[in-house]
């Protein structure tokens, strides 16, 4: 397949693609070429410039410089419209679907004129998903689906306009482990009908499952482009981040700097027997479901604990209500000695509870304002005087807490929106971790599109605050870096608490099981 | 008392019959995701011109005319102003009806002049035969202006539009999720600008229906706050076209016991009367009365990428 695909033209061609953003060059002389009936991933870490690369092939942004030629005519689309209307499709990393319209109501979206015939354009899509090898119900109201799903609505609206290129931008940041393989299988079957697929993503894992060829980017140049068959990983790693780094589980293990775990965590014991403490929480969302069951979970000072789950299961309701945002139906919660079950999200905060929230554009910051101004976010009262903020100390601060936790910035005045996922979090996390007194953190999924370097500043950030004595509720989909930071890692599965494991790679089966709702641990009956 | 109701019912529909038309085209525009605070504006910058046009031709078909075309050029400048400008559209919207209010008041003023309270030429009552004799019913439906017949058509062709047409669908996408909606391939700034040019010709009917069908005169401040009762009712309605046109008649027929109640003896301050169209739309308003998510996207303006 591969031997005579590449006598072929290339489907897309990119030649010394080049994209400026006022002083920032985003992308520099990029050339490849991507053939039909291939899956061709895209590498990359975060700020690599994979999307920016994408939103070029689809329209979304102009060129500063170089050519494209897609099916051998030249290519410049003034507007994604323009794409579509000639073959290529795009499924964003944030879905552009409508959330109060139904599946066939988004789907027909710019795709009829006139009357709307809904059950005949529900019938087409439930075809087309039949044909890839999934099922999609056109009349459910999308903001009602899963992540899953709608990603699959999305696929479907992409394909019933039977595009010849098909780009999918980082898909599966946003998928719970076990819905990744379903979707790699979809994109199997793209290619396999003939068209091409980009695949665009920074975990390498997954590619190897199913990319045919692969390129890297770094720095918005391209610095590697090969077949995925004679691919080396510890090459394609290299490529990606420019220097040597240890795998996961080895950038995430224990660093060994002679500190044992026991005495540090003995000795910040101290008076409190637990840091944080969930006795019996439930949530009910508004329609009477319960969303969170009976959840009684104790944590100590100095331990970690990991609350492993696939996401939609009760994480967000748990770190909503935690965090003071939402009240349980049932149940209370303490941090230190002090209940904060109905306290509201500042109580928390003086508690001494640390939040990294799991959505961190909308929650954990305020985008439009300045670094510092989020680092500060909740101690701005320490540098206001007679009413008035006192900038040039709260500078002076920002200045040290980015240097201490790493915040790489132009300078601590620039809008927090202009800097990278990774830096954003180390920014948030840099915030909640310098709290005065902290007894608890409640980090939710801290790494959620993170490239690997980030990844490590953070979890090395929360093992350190776990050291100082600070007990930990990791709550995270990622299996893997749970089992590499946690203590002992609890298992959500509909709401209720349905085991608990020590954290260790051992352990990766039975807590996999948990997590799909296969068995039930002895300890939760 | 039957004949009393029936009255009571013809009056309302009257007096909602602005409020139903104005709203049903503002429902548009908001579910575009363009507010038009300058309703008002229009409203009574229609209702001057349909009144002028239809005093100088002596024809009020073309009094209608020059009525929508007048609220079509301010939908025209509000459309650019908050689509293509992205201006922001509560102060367009007032700023345009605080313009209303002083040009339609100056150039009354020197057109009219000697000759206020002229009779100008209005639209004829629509006797549907055979219907309009019919007891009660007769009295209460069919007995009303050819305005009141067109504009229940188009607000069941507005309802068809919004719920069964693409651009229905395309309103409604962009003022959600006007990124995705463009993503989609929907020209987003054009389908703004046509739901506010909607909004513009029901408002310029509705002015017309003030001055040239009910009233058959104009004055200043004429429509003396039906633009913001209709807002009102749009956010009342849930941005629902049905229970939108509910609320109009609910404002109207409150507007009407002002009228009925002194007829039929009971004695109210007239004040409180007056008061309680814009009590019922201030408790609407506040959500006292089932609140509903209003579209996403209402008064943001839209730009591509970042």
């Amino acid at each position: 397949m591969t031997q005579s695909t590449t006598a072929e033209p290339p489907l897309l061609a990119l030649d010394g693609l080049g994209k400026r953003f006022g002083s920032l060059q985003a992308l520099e002389g990029v050339s490849l070429g991507v053939r039909a009936g291939t899956v061709q991933c895209l590498l990359g870490e975060n700020g690599a410039g994979k999307s920016t690369l994408c939103n070029l092939i689809f329209g979304v942004y102009g060129r500063s410089a170089g050519h494209m030629a897609f099916g051998g005519a030249p290519w410049a689309p003034a507007s994604p419209a323009v794409a579509l209307e000639r073959g290529i499709a795009m499924v964003h990393q944030h879905f552009s679907l409508v959330p109060r319209m139904t599946v066939v109501e988004n789907l027909m979206l710019g795709q009829v004129k006139g009357m709307l015939h809904r059950h005949e354009f529900g019938a087409r899509i439930r075809d087309i998903a039949e044909r890839f090898g999934f099922v999609l119900d056109p009349d459910a109201v999308v903001g009602e689906l899963s992540v899953g799903e709608r990603q699959r609505a999305e696929i479907v609206k992409c394909l019933m306009r039977d595009p010849r290129l098909l780009v999918l931008d980082e898909p599966t940041a946003v998928l719970p482990p076990g819905e990744i393989g379903a979707l790699l299988d979809i994109c199997r079957r793209v290619a396999d009908s003939g068209r091409a697929v980009i695949l665009v993503t920074h975990k390498l894992a997954e590619i190897a499952k199913v990319a045919d060829r692969v390129a890297v980017l770094r720095g918005g140049r391209l610095v590697a482009d090969e077949d995925m068959a004679g691919a080396d990983m510890g090459t394609l790693v290299h490529a990606m981040v420019g220097r040597e780094v240890k795998p996961l589980d080895v950038a995430l293990a224990e660093p060994d700097d002679g500190v044992a775990d026991q005495p540090a965590a003995a000795e910040a014991t101290g008076p409190r027997r637990f840091a944080l403490v969930c006795d019996g929480l439930s949530v009910e969302d508004r329609h009477g479901a319960v969303r969170l069951d009976n959840f009684t979970l104790e944590i100590r000072p100095g331990e970690i604990v990991g609350l492993a789950g696939v996401e939609g299961n009760g994480q967000s309701e748990l770190g909503m209500v935690l965090a003071g945002l939402l009240r349980p139906t049932e149940g209370r919660f303490y941090m230190g000695d002090v209940e904060l079950t109905h306290a509201g999200a500042a109580a928390v905060t003086a508690a001494g509870g640390g939040i990294v929230p799991e959505d961190r554009h909308a929650v954990a910051c305020v985008t439009a304002m300045s670094v510092a101004e989020n680092m500060y976010l909740n101690k701005l009262g320490q540098f206001t005087r007679f009413g008035l903020l006192h900038r040039r100390a709260l500078h002076a601060a920002a200045e040290t807490q980015m240097r201490t936790f790493d915040v790489r910035a132009a300078g601590p005045e620039v809008a927090f929106s202009g800097l990278s996922g990774g830096n954003q979090q180390k920014a948030v996390l840099a915030r909640e971790l310098t709290l005065d007194p902290l007894v608890a953190l409640v980090a939710a999924q801290p790494t959620r599109g993170l490239d690997i370097s980030a990844v490590e500043a953070v979890y090395r950030q929360i093992r350190a605050a776990a050291r100082r004595g600070v007990g930990v509720l990791l709550i995270s989909s990622e299996l893997d870096e749970l089992i590499a930071v946690a203590d002992r890692i609890a298992v959500l599965y509909r709401g209720r608490l349905v085991g608990e494991r020590p954290a260790a790679a051992g352990e990766r089966a039975a807590i996999g099981a948990l997590m799909s709702g296969q068995v039930m641990s002895d300890q939760a009956e | 008392m039957e004949e009393t109701l029936a009255i009571f019912i013809a009056s309302t529909l009257r007096l909602g019959m602005p409020l139903m038309l104005a709203a049903s085209g503002e429902l548009v525009s908001e579910r575009a995701g363009v507010l038009n605070l300058s309703l008002e504006g229009m409203m009574l910058t229609a209702a001057f011109f349909g009144a002028l046009g239809s005093w100088a031709t002596g024809n009020p078909y073309l009094g209608v005319g020059c009525a929508v075309l007048a609220s079509l050029c301010v939908a025209a400048v509000q459309a650019w102003l908050s689509v293509d400008l992205r201006a922001n559209q509560l102060v367009v919207g007032i700023g345009f009806n605080i313009l209303a209010l002083g040009a339609t008041t100056l150039l009354y003023r020197v057109i009219f002049g000697g000759l206020s309270r002229e009779e100008i030429p209005g639209l004829p009552k629509l006797a549907v035969d055979g219907l309009s004799n019919l007891p009660f019913a007769g009295t209460a439906f069919f007995q009303q202006s050819v305005i009141v017949y067109f504009g229940l058509a188009l607000m069941v062709l507005i309802w068809v539009i919004l719920n069964h047409t693409s651009f229905g669908l395309a309103v409604r996408a962009v003022g959600d999720e006007p990124l995705s909606a463009d993503k989609a391939g929907i020209p987003v700034a054009r389908t703004r600008r046509l739901a506010v040019l909607v909004a513009g010709a029901m408002a310029g009917l509705a002015g017309a229906f003030i001055s040239i069908a009910d009233i058959h005169t104009f004055t200043e401040n004429m429509t003396n706050g039906a633009g913001y009762l209709a807002l009102a009712a749009v956010i009342f309605g849930g941005w629902n076209i049905g229970r939108t046109i509910a609320a109009c008649l609910l404002f109207g027929a409150a507007t009407a016991l002002q009228f009925q109640l002194p007829a039929m003896g009971i004695v109210v301050p007239t004040a409180f009367l007056l008061m309680l169209p814009y009590l019922l739309a201030l408790l609407a308003v506040a959500g006292v009365v089932g609140r509903l998510e209003p579209p996403t996207a209402l008064t943001l303006p839209f730009r591509r990428g970042k």
